[in-house]
């Protein structure tokens, strides 16, 4: 214990004197917090033709407007409707639980009296029908929201086509009478006239548009509150920074094998386990002190919410074990420094990548949405979210914080296996 | 001083990587109060050696006993007798020398009064007494030599073991090294030590083990070594071929031996250095043999190592 704690306040030491070091682990993430928080967030979102966002519909309609939205929607570049799961018709529990589960960001759910209400409109405004829009609540707000966006207005379009011939005879019925001629004469009064009519339904005279739209969170999800821009930047950005401890790990161990400390600590009276102990520990702590600033600056700055504390320590205890892991395995596969610099920066960044810390995991393709989690970063992010986005606690990031911890021991296994301390 | 006790045995030690045997069964033995050296060339496998005396390298085979102890067996107890001074500056560059010492101290569990009393004492001993608080970075190569042997003595070892402690720094600095580890071994410091510097082993060493490719081919004081193996060496380089007939005259002074395929270049081990010179530049003079060049070598270290192994230290 005495020589674990000499080799912990000697690497200590020489840690705090490597101000690049400090600055590329402290901050580095802080600052991707700020600048993507504020300046990039809406550059990196889905929705577009490249990277389209899946959006599942469950259509209940009886009459034939619900098929018409769709095939409009069909239509629109940057969302991909699912209709179906292995060839049935996708019902509302089902769509609420792959939204649970992360599958989708996002369901459209379509009522059995939506044709039967929009034609009625023209009869009697207060007969509207309410379309439900069902959340990830983990999925950015401004993605959601455009995506969202598009959707109204392509039904409000719809349901103002489908109810125009019935509103063009309640309008001028009475002065045209059946068998009127076209009145081309007045065409520049009547165009105004449809402008002023279009403008209205859009706006529903007063009593709001003409269908109601319900936003909501998939049931079982926590409800209310929606995830900001922060709540999931400031985690994927500490997990990207967390990772980044590759690099000075696995450097430190090469430096010490390369200049003869190892040499000599080893002829020293203590065993091998006691100086990886000693020396891995330190690098932990930084782990852990990294976390509880990021996450400090996410509060302070951008006033995010945590959820509960003791779920969040259980997820960032397993995080840094992780990234250590993973730090020694980069140390024992490298030979030489400018090896493991190389290895380690590839591995931070792919890796982040990778597990969605950059570009949200929803919007990637689905083999990539699989690959990443062959990431430890994409388990700790789904730990972190649990926790401050959907408010969950201690027993429900349990999942995730085992699959951390067994990632770790995989990695310690391997890594323990291939170094050599000379 | 007593140099009876062994402290040091060493019985058929080996290491093997992958690809090639490194050390290939060495057996030896240091005695209390020796000054022994073991001298070789570049990968004759002394810092395997040394790794695996110290506990850095395990072993594939053999068995280290320092003290009586097992090393293998009680290694904590073992390791605590040594005191190892590694080849490269095994130390911290960001640390200061004082600071350094307080790390490697602790590792063996000194500390407090008795850890600072003795952090100056060795400082003292290597002359750095007024360099602790300096960061060890701006040192030069010569104090970064000495305050890796300072290291070494931290623990007050038994025996202390020395990698090549002399690489890499100027003749002055040099010296100051040897006089300083002669001092130790004065005081009654048991000294192990590698070098591949010929006149530095015949110099200090009681004992020398020479070492090649692995193995320890000879191992004795310098003075019986340079007399039952040392002959003079006369290097001879011919611009062609030569003929036997010639070789005939130049063979009665003592053996040939060639250093290269196309017999350009041979070596020529005799007694009688003196005779054979004459006999070689009066074959010049006649020009019967062309040669290059002629470099005679009085009997040390080096041509006991060119009569065993047929090839130079130094090369």
């Amino acid at each position: 214990m005495h020589q674990i704690l000499a080799i912990l306040a000697k690497e200590a030491k020489i840690l705090t004197r490597d101000r690049q070091a400090l600055a590329l682990l402290f901050a580095m993430p802080a600052f991707f917090i700020l600048v993507m928080s504020y300046a990039l967030e809406g550059v990196f979102e889905g929705g577009s033709k490249s990277r389209p966002v899946e959006v599942a519909v469950v259509n209940l309609d009886q009459g034939g407007l619900g098929r018409e939205v769709i095939s409009d929607l069909k239509g629109v570049e940057g969302i991909v409707l699912l209709e179906t799961v292995n060839g049935i018709p996708l019902t509302q529990e089902k769509a609420e639980e792959l939204i649970r589960k992360g599958k989708f960001p996002l369901a459209l759910l379509i009522p059995e009296t939506f044709s039967e209400r929009a034609m009625a409109l023209s009869m009697d405004p207060a007969q509207k029908g309410a379309v439900t829009f069902i959340h990830d609540p983990a999925t950015s707000m401004r993605l959601l929201s455009g995506i969202k966006g598009t959707i109204q207005g392509i039904i409000l379009r719809r349901v103002l086509l489908a109810t125009l011939p019935a509103r063009l005879l309640k309008e001028w019925g009475a002065e045209m009478g059946p068998f009127s001629p076209f009145p081309g004469a007045v065409s520049k009064n009547m165009e105004r006239r449809i402008e002023e009519m279009v403008a209205k339904a859009g706006k529903g005279a007063g009593n709001g548009p003409e269908v109601t739209f319900v936003s909501r969170p998939a049931q079982g999800h926590a409800p209310g509150r929606l995830p900001s821009a922060t709540e999931q930047n400031v985690p994927a950005y500490t997990i990207f920074g967390v990772f980044f401890i590759l690099l000075t790990l696995a450097s430190s161990f090469i430096q010490e094998k390369k200049e003869g400390t190892f040499q000599r600590i080893l002829s020293a009276p203590l065993s091998k386990a006691t100086l990886l102990i000693g020396k891995l520990l330190p690098y932990y702590l930084v782990n852990l002190v990294q976390i509880v600033l990021m996450f400090s600056v996410g509060v302070a700055l951008f006033g995010m919410k945590l959820g509960n504390p003791a779920a969040l320590i259980i997820v960032s205890l397993a995080l840094a074990l992780a990234a250590n892991g993973l730090g020694l395995l980069v140390a024992s596969l490298g030979k030489t420094e400018a090896q493991v610099n190389g290895l380690s920066v590839f591995l931070a960044i792919i890796l982040s990548a990778l597990g969605g810390m950059l570009v949200p995991a929803y919007v990637m393709p689905g083999f990539m949405k699989t690959l990443s989690l062959f990431t430890p970063h994409a388990w700790a992010l789904a730990g972190y979210q649990d926790v401050i986005v959907r408010g969950l606690g201690v027993r429900q990031v349990l999942p995730e914080a085992g699959i951390l911890i067994a990632f770790a021991g995989l990695f310690f296994i391997f890594a323990l296996w291939k170094f050599r301390f000379h | 001083m007593s140099m009876t006790e062994t402290i040091l045995r060493v019985e058929s030690l080996r290491k093997r990587y992958d690809s090639a045997e490194a050390v290939g069964g060495i057996s030896f033995e240091v005695r209390r109060g020796e000054f022994f050296g073991l001298l070789g060339p570049n990968g004759a496998g002394k810092t395997t050696t040394i790794g695996m005396l110290t506990g850095w390298i395990e072993p594939t085979g053999g068995r280290v006993e320092i003290q009586g102890m097992d090393l293998s067996a009680r290694p904590r107890e073992a390791k605590k007798m040594i005191g190892l001074v590694p080849q490269n500056f095994a130390f911290y560059p960001t640390l200061t020398a004082g600071e350094n010492l307080t790390f490697f101290g602790r590792l063996y569990g000194m500390r407090g009064k008795a850890l600072e009393d003795r952090k100056a004492f060795v400082l003292g001993i290597v002359s750095l007494a007024d360099r602790a608080d300096q960061s060890v970075g701006t040192f030069s190569n010569g104090m970064k030599r000495r305050l890796n042997i300072a290291i070494g003595l931290l623990h007050e070892p038994a025996l202390l073991v020395l990698d090549e402690p002399t690489v890499g720094i100027d003749a002055q600095s040099r010296n100051a090294i040897l006089e300083s580890l002669r001092r130790l071994n004065l005081d009654g410091m048991t000294v192990l030590y590698t070098t591949h510097y010929i006149e530095e082993a015949q110099d200090l060493c009681d004992r020398v083990a020479i070492m090649d490719r692995g193995k320890i081919i000879a191992l004795d004081t310098p003075r019986a070594l340079i007399q039952s193996l040392g002959k003079g060496i006369i290097r001879m380089e011919f611009h062609e071929t030569v003929d036997e007939a010639l070789l005939g005259r130049i063979q009665a002074y003592g053996g040939i031996t060639w250093v290269d395929g196309p017999r350009k270049r041979a070596h020529l081990e005799t007694d009688r250095t003196a005779a054979a010179l004459r006999e070689l530049l009066d074959l010049k003079e006649t020009s019967q043999a062309l040669f290059n060049t002629l470099d005679v070598m009085e009997p040390d270290l080096e041509t006991v190592f060119i009569h065993l192994t047929g090839r130079a230290l130094r090369d």
